[in-house]
């Protein structure tokens, strides 16, 4: 009798390299997809001579070796992050270090002696000492997740890499390999002057579509109703209401998503995590370089925004020349004022934020596409830190949860792709015996 | 060859997994184009075996794919005299000091085979330099390199190692020098040497070592002994040993070996990726004595220390 097939449940971009991996390893695996097309959050669009992505991702030179598509990569322009504070634009991280309050209550912070920190309040107080927690870190911490720092897990400080030493010697790298070397953008391989970000031309789509290609086998159209356990081993799932045998599953839905199609005591807490809506507002507007830098954060607890990213200045080719994107992350509440207000509202809302940093705003105005998105970013909420360690420590035999809403993590797109590979290929052991 | 244009159309790959335990249980290590050759658009990615330590292709070219990545003027079809100048005639003499020092038991009549013999180098060295007794063979998949071979007058087989009808326990040493990097199974390869081997006969293997300085510093991206996408199989003392031990072939001896050949692809590799100004990228080449005299000296320092940038494994078929 042959062997059931692993369920990889969801052809967005972690379900596809989990799908495309089994290929690898000759295991037979099916890919079931509730939506009608491959994707996910990875898919691409364009309107109006522009080339949205449903979200901009962080992607270097090395994942798009891996996926096979370099070819169809640009390497960014420019890459940086800058702060606004104060009415001035600090460059992250030198800029900052170079404002004499932060750098110097940075370095009180590191001589205090080390106590585990117990909020992520706590824990960026020791990182980054209490000028610089108290003026950046909390706020846009706290704008990002909607909860204040002092309920949020210190865990949220450990998706920041990246020593000084690091920093300094890969910044300098910039400048001998003229390229956007990427520094603090993968935890799960190496850092090194040869990482760099780079972007497809086409937008996201290039890379689920290069997936999809190594994939077997794919349903549309057909959510998962139920996965199976029995004595803490995954037996099979149902779907359009039909049992089927399962040698295991790979789910990539979101973690509380999970507890609904899967009855067991240890998943049920998955229930609690709870994710922060968001309201991306994406201004066309002419002109380019409006901004200090591609990525600058505004962690001011009176603007309803807290960053603003224009990806034209990195990548040239998304918009006709003399025309820009800036997209504008606002954090919500599903039914809040932001989550229901019309698209020239949150326009305004970003011209009047937006006023000392680009006077004339409004009139480069082209137009308006908004996106929202219940599911963004995880909450590391201290009430739910058990729940999310459940999802790595689960016990239950075939079963794997990847990919960044499954795992509830704010996991970049380079590093979803090796914890993926990772866990799918630990799937594939156990389902070889 | 920094002038040539990029092919544009991508190359057809597949998936690929450690050659010793079979497992695709990798970390990446580096990712790179082909720098030398520029036979297509695409990076290629090198991962390296958590089990094994084997530094593999995560993804390499399918079989039909290989007249694209072997061109015509690949140096191991156009290693010429007339090319390479004092560089040609340097080697072969070198070569054939080391290839004979290491074959100085067999007997008289021995029946020596070369895995992947290319144009016939090696062979064409022990036939002028080794005693006139000695019945050597090759066996090359590439008709371009055979020919080159029988215009040399030497026997070549055409074909795979584990597949041609060569007789069992019949040859008294074999050699896969700069081979084993290039196969798609070097275990199957070696498991058929060993069969064709008489017990104790002996196998001489030198490939690419990933224990060197230069792996160290540019296995990243630059590294000359990547080579891709050609070398497949990248190996350090312990993976190759690990592989011994699989093909059930005794180690007799295991060191690593003064060559220049990495450091000066990999330094030109770099330079170039960097936009160095061609001149400069061009000083670094085999065909520059200067650059390969340079790069002599400096890796026979680290030979000397044990980290040559070559490996060089003498083994055994058990008696």
């Amino acid at each position: 009798m042959s062997q059931p097939p692993v369920y990889v449940l969801g052809a967005g971009f972690a379900g596809l390299a989990a799908a495309a991996e089994l290929a690898a390893l000759g295991v037979p695996a099916t890919v079931l997809e509730a939506q009608a097309t491959v994707g996910g959050l990875a898919t691409s669009y364009e309107r109006d001579g522009v080339h949205f992505d449903l979200g901009a991702h962080f992607v270097t030179n090395r994942l798009a070796t891996a996926l096979g598509v370099m070819d169809q990569c640009e390497t960014l322009d420019r890459y940086g992050e800058a702060v606004w504070l104060d009415g001035r634009s600090a460059a992250y991280p030198f800029g900052l270090m170079g404002r004499p309050r932060f750098s110097a209550s940075a370095l009180a912070g590191r001589l205090r002696t080390a106590r585990p920190a117990s909020t992520a309040a706590d824990s960026f107080r020791a990182t980054y000492g209490d000028a610089l927690a108290r003026e950046v870190a909390n706020p846009l911490v706290e704008s990002w997740s909607g909860r204040p720092a002092d309920e949020l897990a210190p865990s949220v400080v450990d998706k920041i890499p990246g020593g000084l030493v690091a920093t300094v010697a890969l910044t300098a790298a910039r400048r001998l390999t003229r390229r956007p070397v990427a520094i603090g953008y993968c935890n799960e391989a190496p850092q090194s002057m040869n990482v760099w970000h780079v972007y497809p031309r086409r937008g996201l789509g290039v890379f689920t579509d290069a997936l999809a290609g190594r994939v077997e086998s794919i349903r549309f159209e057909t959510p998962i109703e139920c996965i199976h356990v029995e004595h803490d081993r995954v037996v099979g799932v149902r779907i359009h209401g039909t049992d089927h045998p399962a040698s295991g599953v790979i789910s990539t839905l979101p973690a509380p998503t999970l507890a609904r199609v899967l009855d067991h005591p240890v998943i049920a807490p998955l229930a609690h995590l709870r994710y922060r809506p968001m309201v991306f507002a994406m201004l066309h507007v002419r002109g380019r370089g409006l901004l200090p830098e591609p990525v600058t954060w505004f962690p001011d607890p009176a603007l309803p925004f807290f960053r603003v990213t224009e990806t034209a200045m990195a990548m040239p080719w998304i918009a006709p020349p003399d025309e820009t994107l800036l997209t504008v992350d606002f954090g919500a509440a599903i039914g809040d004022a932001i989550w229901t207000a019309s698209d020239s509202e949150l326009a305004a809302r970003a011209f009047s934020g937006l006023r000392d940093l680009i006077p004339d705003l409004s009139g480069r105005h082209l137009a308006t596409h908004v996106t929202r998105t219940p599911i963004a970013y995880p909450v590391f909420a201290l009430e739910t830190e058990d729940a999310r360690l459940a999802i790595s420590r689960h016990g239950i035999e075939g079963l794997v949860s990847a990919g960044r809403n499954a795992e509830f993590g704010h996991y970049l797109m380079e590093d979803v792709y090796w914890r993926t590979l990772r866990s799918t290929r630990a799937l594939a052991r156990y389902v070889a015996g | 060859m920094v002038n040539q244009p990029v092919s544009v159309r991508r190359l057809v790959t597949e998936p690929a997994a450690c050659c010793v335990c079979g497992s695709r249980d990798s970390e990446p290590v580096g990712a790179g184009p082909d720098f030398e050759y520029r036979t297509s658009p695409d990076s290629f990615l090198a991962v390296r075996c958590q089990h094994c330590d084997v530094v593999y292709l995560d993804r390499r070219p399918i079989a039909a794919e290989f007249a694209r990545i072997y061109p015509d003027h690949y140096h191991a079809f156009a290693f010429t005299e007339d090319r390479f100048g004092v560089v040609y005639s340097v080697r072969r003499r070198l070569e054939a000091r080391r290839l004979l020092r290491t074959f100085r038991d067999l007997p008289p009549a021995a029946r020596v085979i070369d895995v992947g013999c290319g144009d016939g180098f090696h062979l064409d060295l022990l036939q002028e330099f080794g005693p006139p007794g000695w019945l050597l063979e090759g066996v090359d998949l590439d008709d371009r390199a055979i020919a080159a071979a029988r215009r040399r007058g030497l026997l070549v087989h055409r074909g795979r190692v584990e597949e041609l009808d060569l007789p069992p326990d019949s040859f008294d040493a074999a050699i896969l020098i700069q081979t084993i990097e290039h196969l798609a199974d070097p275990l199957v390869v070696l498991r058929a040497v060993r069969r064709i081997l008489r017990p104790g006969g002996s196998l001489l293997l030198v490939t690419d070592n990933t224990d060197s300085l230069d792996f160290a510093l540019a296995k990243r991206r630059h590294w000359g002994g990547y080579h891709f996408p050609r070398h497949w199989y990248l190996f350090n003392p312990t993976s190759l040993a690990k592989l011994a031990a699989a093909a059930d072939l005794e180690i007799a001896s295991l060191d690593t070996m003064m060559s220049p050949v990495n450091w000066v692809y990999s330094a030109r590799n770099a330079l170039q990726d960097w936009g160095a100004p061609n001149r400069v990228v061009d000083r670094l080449s085999l065909e520059s004595p200067v650059a390969l005299a340079l790069g002599t000296i400096w890796d026979t320092g680290h030979q000397l220390a044990g980290r040559g940038a070559l490996l060089r494994a003498t083994l055994r078929r058990p008696r």
